[in-house]
């Protein structure tokens, strides 16, 4: 049986998912360049504001660097979530909890040094933001109950209950529905921007879920299950716990994402402030198919587009609601798996095709 | 205007980079029984596939009474009055036997279905071949052989003159397969031209007319059935001569390691429930379970690896319970399992050569260094798992994706055999395999046989059963409807167990099997 | 707090009002689930055809028009999903979330570009689906209460339900496109297209998608809000679970929610901060579709093999 060698395998591989993704983006922007088109604009002026609007200046990049900062663990959160056969659409309400956590006990436990405070503040936020994806995790994996809805619906709960709270027991009693302020903050830089340390945090995070996920025999047992639940189940891994554990680990880092927000950016609980981190970060996971090591990049790229979307609706007349559009064209696009399979090499996945 | 109601010359079949056919060519004439066989994976199935319209050929010439098709639809294949049994039967298990045979061809009333044009065809048909189907059963509801004559209804209602059956025998006792046989004469006499896939010489010597063999992908040649003998054709088919029949060694018989005490289970259906079964393995002995697919055996497997809920009932392993113990305790209280489907249980497809090899033992060491995964020591273990298995190709990491059916099913055993332990399970070891790895595999068996272990051996090919087994029990609608030692055994004997011991004229009738709480 | 004035015969419309664009949405996605496809992009597919229904309507001043060019565009976007998931083999799952997304932002950008709103758009000139008087039922008190003054969307959604369980059981389309849900290997070699089926699945459920979308902005309300389908067609593929795809039990379903959300709606005015009863319709319906699963996997769990699904 011919069966091509294994490095060859990888390179092309690997060329083959870059060059999607680069042809992926491509056709996305062509396709938002119509959508800017139809209302009369200059698709390529508003393109050039839009990556002036990111990295011109230190406001610009820091105001891309704070908006990849919770991108870049949201996405993450999504992939290792999907490691396991999970689609956890429920980051989102993650990172609202994990702010309102980090909010309290920023707040409120002052009786604590600050250094443990800073702690106290993250473990509180992702132990919350955990608990909060155990219960899509067990329905799935006891009952079978569609991740998906559940966790879309709980994004609504975990939203109202963040509002409720900001709203009434948490109030600052400003006209904007918000907490006090928290005691600690994380360190900002380029400033007026908010950027913050919070992005090195978010970064060491990420780099120990890939190490997880590739060097230990919990990140295989990860792998295992989310490939065949079945055959992991027979030699001996139980994959309902790992399968929940994964969700609570992409929970935790929800959780981590709304206490940056909150401890870094904000420095309280502004109601709503998640609206969006959640599904933007699903996006980038998405695109590159819940690559771990890849999901970084493409985050840094939707923080590029969002943070370049206000200073292109300033210069140009196309509102910054077309950069929603764009990459959501863009997931579109890259979902479909063999849009940009060449040469009509479209392998049926035919499993007994060795057998047949 | 041609003879033949089918002609396929040269033609080929690609999947991905696996040519699955190569100068494929086959044909048909009315009226006539022709068998293809092969070893599995020679394509035959893949041939009978591409005339019935499963996928397109890459290339060659198909030609139906003489007129040339080159591109080919299920659809087309019925309207040119071509039906397949396949080899895993083609029905809805949610929908009704009627509503299953009228699938694609409703009579229509209006808007609806009319189901009474519909029952009143479909009896005809019954009644014309005196085969007994109760049309209103949903097909869970039904034993494999009534299934498999609802198969053949469907085609005929559908106008069927040019009839494939894929290994039809396969999931059949030797009585079923006997009327079968005789539907397929009836067949002929009324003139329907039937091709016979196989791999069972005689039933392929009893049955056919003329006989074709293709060997890896390749058309061999063409027989009568009068010019010719088993051994000719097993050397068509092999390309050299072999002998399966591995000398079987006296068993050494010595403590019980396996014993399972009234056991009751759930089942995928009614008769695959298992109903209070008492089992006994022996360390160094090896017992097989012999009967048709679908009567137990699975869920019997599931229950004692763990992988199904005991509902009553105990089992012990070397002494210690491990009745509803999670599949990781009861592998570390000393078993191995040989799934019967390698590919969603046995494999993890996505994965390499190596991480299936590890897969096991991923927190033992040395496999294991803390929370590491010690990938170093896992290649090492692969490559000698891999030379001392044959298993081809022998870069542990490479992809078992396109691993064939017998290097597949290889990496399981090695990984299975070479843990050790008290008992090793070994369900339908040999099924979609090469005749090479089936000698390899049962010569593997047979050495764990030696070394110690009990084996218990879950085979719905009796002559696997018969070659290797110590002892035998026949398993019937989820019970041990008979056990003898192997000396005792014969296919006849064991075929009236396998149906119960029933008469052979009310074969594959089954009332819906009792609840038993 | 007078548990009279909470539970009273006018709840009955009330729930029955709330319900409504729900089993649309349930209808929806039964569609594409009896072909086994898991049709994530209800939400989608029913805020695009919110969206034009309004813009439809405020522009021609004809609400037959605003339906029926809703449900083509329901119907557009389900072709995108269809043709990536079937074509080009998009899991469906991501690009259902996909379609979502797009409905968000595209509706969103048309808001502020062609209409130049934001937020949310009402006008005078936006022409309503009509509600049917019966002027017989005015005098009647309980009745009256109940059945008067519904909009004809909300009568044709009665009609509609039947209708589509007539078509899945009754019919030869229904069983072919039930034989490809449930094994499409089968329905293919019965000589079934089953690409062809799984297209008309979706398309038809984009009609009724869009249509959903339409009854929310024009008959359940009369205007567009971003995102104002608020989570709806999730719920719509909540109870699509919990009835089995089968469009009457499914319809029940979507009934249970509905009395939620107008229950929660008569509390509020008793002090109950207004964020919980907000959230109560979405609580009811994870709890609904945890219970419904776990009984339904306690049935399978006599006969699934594996503890794992």
């Amino acid at each position: 049986m011919p069966v091509c060698r294994k490095e060859e395998g990888i390179m092309t591989n690997a060329w083959k998912a870059i060059r999607k993704v680069l042809l992926t983006v491509v056709l996305a922007l062509v396709i938002g360049a119509l959508f800017i088109l139809l209302i009369s604009e200059n698709p390529i002026d508003a393109y050039v504001a839009l990556f002036q609007g990111a990295f011109d200046g230190k406001l610009s990049f820091g105001t891309t660097l704070a908006s990849f900062t919770p991108l870049l663990l949201t996405s993450t959160a999504f992939a290792i979530a999907a490691k396991a056969g999970a689609f956890n659409v429920g980051v989102e309400g993650e990172v609202f909890l994990g702010g309102i956590v980090a909010a309290y006990i920023g707040v409120n436990w002052t009786f604590l040094p600050a250094p443990m405070l800073y702690v106290a503040c993250f473990l509180g936020a992702m132990a919350v933001g955990a608990a909060w994806a155990f219960i899509p995790g067990f329905l799935k994996s006891y009952y079978n109950v569609n991740e998906v809805c559940v966790t879309i619906l709980m994004n609504s709960v975990a939203l109202y209950i963040t509002s409720y709270l900001v709203s009434g027991p948490m109030s600052a009693g400003v006209a904007n529905a918000q907490s006090d302020p928290v005691t600690v903050n994380l360190y900002q830089f380029l400033k007026p921007s908010s950027a913050n340390v919070g992005l090195f945090i978010a970064i060491a995070a990420v780099v120990f879920i890939i190490w997880m996920l590739k060097k230990t025999t919990f990140g295989y047992k990860i792998r295992t299950v989310g490939t065949n639940p079945m055959h992991a189940e027979y030699v001996g891994i139980n994959p309902r716990a790992i399968f929940i554990k994964s969700m609570m680990i992409s929970g935790a880092l929800g959780g981590m994402a709304g206490c940056i927000e909150v401890l870094g950016v904000h420095g309280y609980f502004l109601n709503n402030f998640a609206t969006g981190l959640g599904s933007n970060g699903m996006l980038a996971a998405l695109i590159v198919k819940s690559d771990v090591v890849l999901a970084p990049f493409m985050a840094f790229f939707l923080a590029i587009l969002k943070s370049g979307a206000m200073g292109m609706q300033q210069s140009t007349g196309v509102p910054k609601s077309i950069v929603d559009t764009i990459t959501a064209v863009f997931i579109i696009i890259a979902t479909m798996e063999l849009l940009f399979q060449f040469n009509g090499k479209r392998k049926k996945k035919k499993k007994d095709k060795a057998e047949a | 205007m041609s003879d033949y109601v089918v002609e396929m010359t040269g033609i080929v079949k690609s999947f991905g980079e696996v040519q699955a056919v190569k100068n494929g060519y086959f044909t048909l004439k009315k009226g006539e029984i022709h068998s293809l066989i092969g070893e599995n994976g020679a394509g035959k199935s893949t041939m009978m596939k591409l005339l019935y319209g499963m996928y397109g050929f890459d290339d060659g010439v198909v030609k139906v009474n003489g007129e040339e098709l080159t591109s080919i639809t299920p659809k087309l294949a019925i309207e040119k009055g071509i039906g397949m049994v396949h080899q895993e039967f083609m029905l809805v298990n949610e929908l009704t036997v009627l509503e299953n045979i009228i699938l694609g061809f409703e009579p229509k009333k209006g808007m609806t279905i009319d189901f009474d044009t519909a029952r009143k065809n479909v009896n005809h048909y019954i009644d014309q071949y005196g085969m007994d189907i109760q049309i209103g059963k949903r097909i869970n509801q039904i034993s494999v052989g009534e299934a498999q004559r609802v198969e053949i209804i469907k085609i005929l209602t559908r106008g069927a003159n040019t009839i494939i059956l894929d290994e039809p025998t396969a999931v059949l006792t030797p009585q079923e397969t006997r009327r079968l046989f005789e539907i397929l004469e009836n067949l002929r006499r009324d003139g329907k031209s039937i091709v016979f896939i196989s791999h069972k010489l005689n039933e392929v010597m009893e049955i056919s007319d003329r006989i074709s063999v293709m060997r890896q992908g390749e058309y061999i040649g063409t027989v009568d059935k009068k010019d010719t003998n088993p051994a000719e054709l097993a050397k068509m088919m092999i390309g050299r001569e072999v002998f399966l029949n591995i000398e079987k060694k006296k068993a050494k018989a010595g403590e019980v390691v396996l014993k399972v005490d009234n056991l009751w289970t759930s089942g995928e259906k009614e008769i695959s429930k298992i109903h209070g079964v008492d089992l006994e393995v022996r360390a160094g002995e090896i017992v097989g379970i012999a009967g048709i697919d679908g009567n137990g055996q699975s869920e019997f497997i599931e229950a004692i690896t763990g992988l199904r809920q005991v509902e009553k009932g105990k089992v012990y392993l070397g002494g210690q319970d491990i009745t509803n113990l999670s599949p990781r305790k009861i592998r570390d209280a000393g078993l191995t399992h040989i799934p019967e489907d390698r590919n969603t249980r046995g494999l993890n497809r996505t994965m390499s050569i190596m991480d299936n090899l590890i897969a096991v033992q991923v927190d033992a060491k040395p496999f294991s260094k803390g929370m590491l995964l010690d990938t170093g020591a896992a290649l090492e273990h692969s490559k000698e798992l891999a030379e001392k298995f044959d298993i081809r190709p022998r870069d542990p990491q490479m992809s078992t994706e396109s691993l064939s059916g017998g290097n597949a099913q290889k990496v399981v055993v090695a990984r299975e055999v070479s843990i050790g332990g008290k008992l090793l399970v070994a369900s339908q070891p040999t099924r979609g395999v090469d005749i090479g790895a089936i000698e390899s595999i049962r010569s593997i068996l047979q050495d764990v046989k030696e070394e110690g272990l009990g084996v218990l051996l879950v085979s719905a090919d009796l002559e696997e059963i018969l070659s290797l087994s110590d002892r035998i029990v026949v398993m019937y609608e989820g019970k041990i409807s008979g056990r003898m030692d192997a000396d005792e055994a014969n296919e006849d004997n064991l075929g009236l167990l396998m149906m119960g011991g029933q008469d052979t004229s009310h074969a594959g009738v089954q009332e819906g099997g009792r609840d038993h709480d | 707090m007078q548990f009279s004035n909470i539970i009273n015969a006018s709840l009955i419309y009330a729930t029955f009002r709330a319900s409504t664009p729900i089993i649309y949405a349930a209808l929806c996605a039964a569609i594409t689930q009896q072909a086994n496809i898991l049709n994530i992009g209800t939400e989608g597919i029913m805020l695009v055809g919110a969206f034009t229904a309004v813009t439809v309507s405020y522009l021609t001043g004809s609400w037959v028009l605003a339906i029926l060019i809703s449900m083509l565009a329901g119907m557009a976007i389900a072709l995108i999903m269809a043709v990536g998931h079937i074509k080009y083999q998009a899991e469906i799952c991501a690009i259902g979330m996909g379609i979502n997304m797009f409905a968000i932002a595209i509706t969103k950008y048309l808001l502020n570009s062609i209409l130049g709103k934001s937020g949310s758009f009402s006008d005078p000139k936006i022409v309503g689906i009509p509600k049917v008087h019966i002027p017989f039922l005015d005098n009647v008190p309980v009745l009256g209460d109940i059945f008067n003054n519904w909009a004809i969307t909300e009568w044709f959604v009665i009609i509609l339900v039947i209708v589509i369980t007539f078509i899945f059981y009754k019919t030869v389309w229904g069983l072919r496109l039930r034989a490809v849900g449930r094994f499409e290997m089968a329905a293919q070699t019965a000589g079934i297209n089953v690409n062809a089926m799984k297209y008309q699945a979706i398309m038809i459920s984009g009609l009724i998608g869009g249509l959903a979308g339409a009854h929310l902005s024009l008959g359940y309300s009369n205007l567009f809000t971003e995102n104002m389908t608020n989570n709806r067609g999730f719920m719509g593929v909540a109870a699509m679970y919990f009835g089995n795809a089968h469009p009457v039990f499914t319809a029940i379903g979507c009934l249970i929610f509905g009395f939620a959300d107008s229950v929660g709606a008569r509390v509020q005015a008793y002090g109950v901060p207004s964020q919980f009863v907000l959230l109560m319709p979405y609580v009811i319906t994870v709890a609904v579709l945890a219970i419904s699963m776990a009984s339904k996997k306690a049935a399978e769990k006599k006969r699934k093999s594996s503890l794992t699904t």
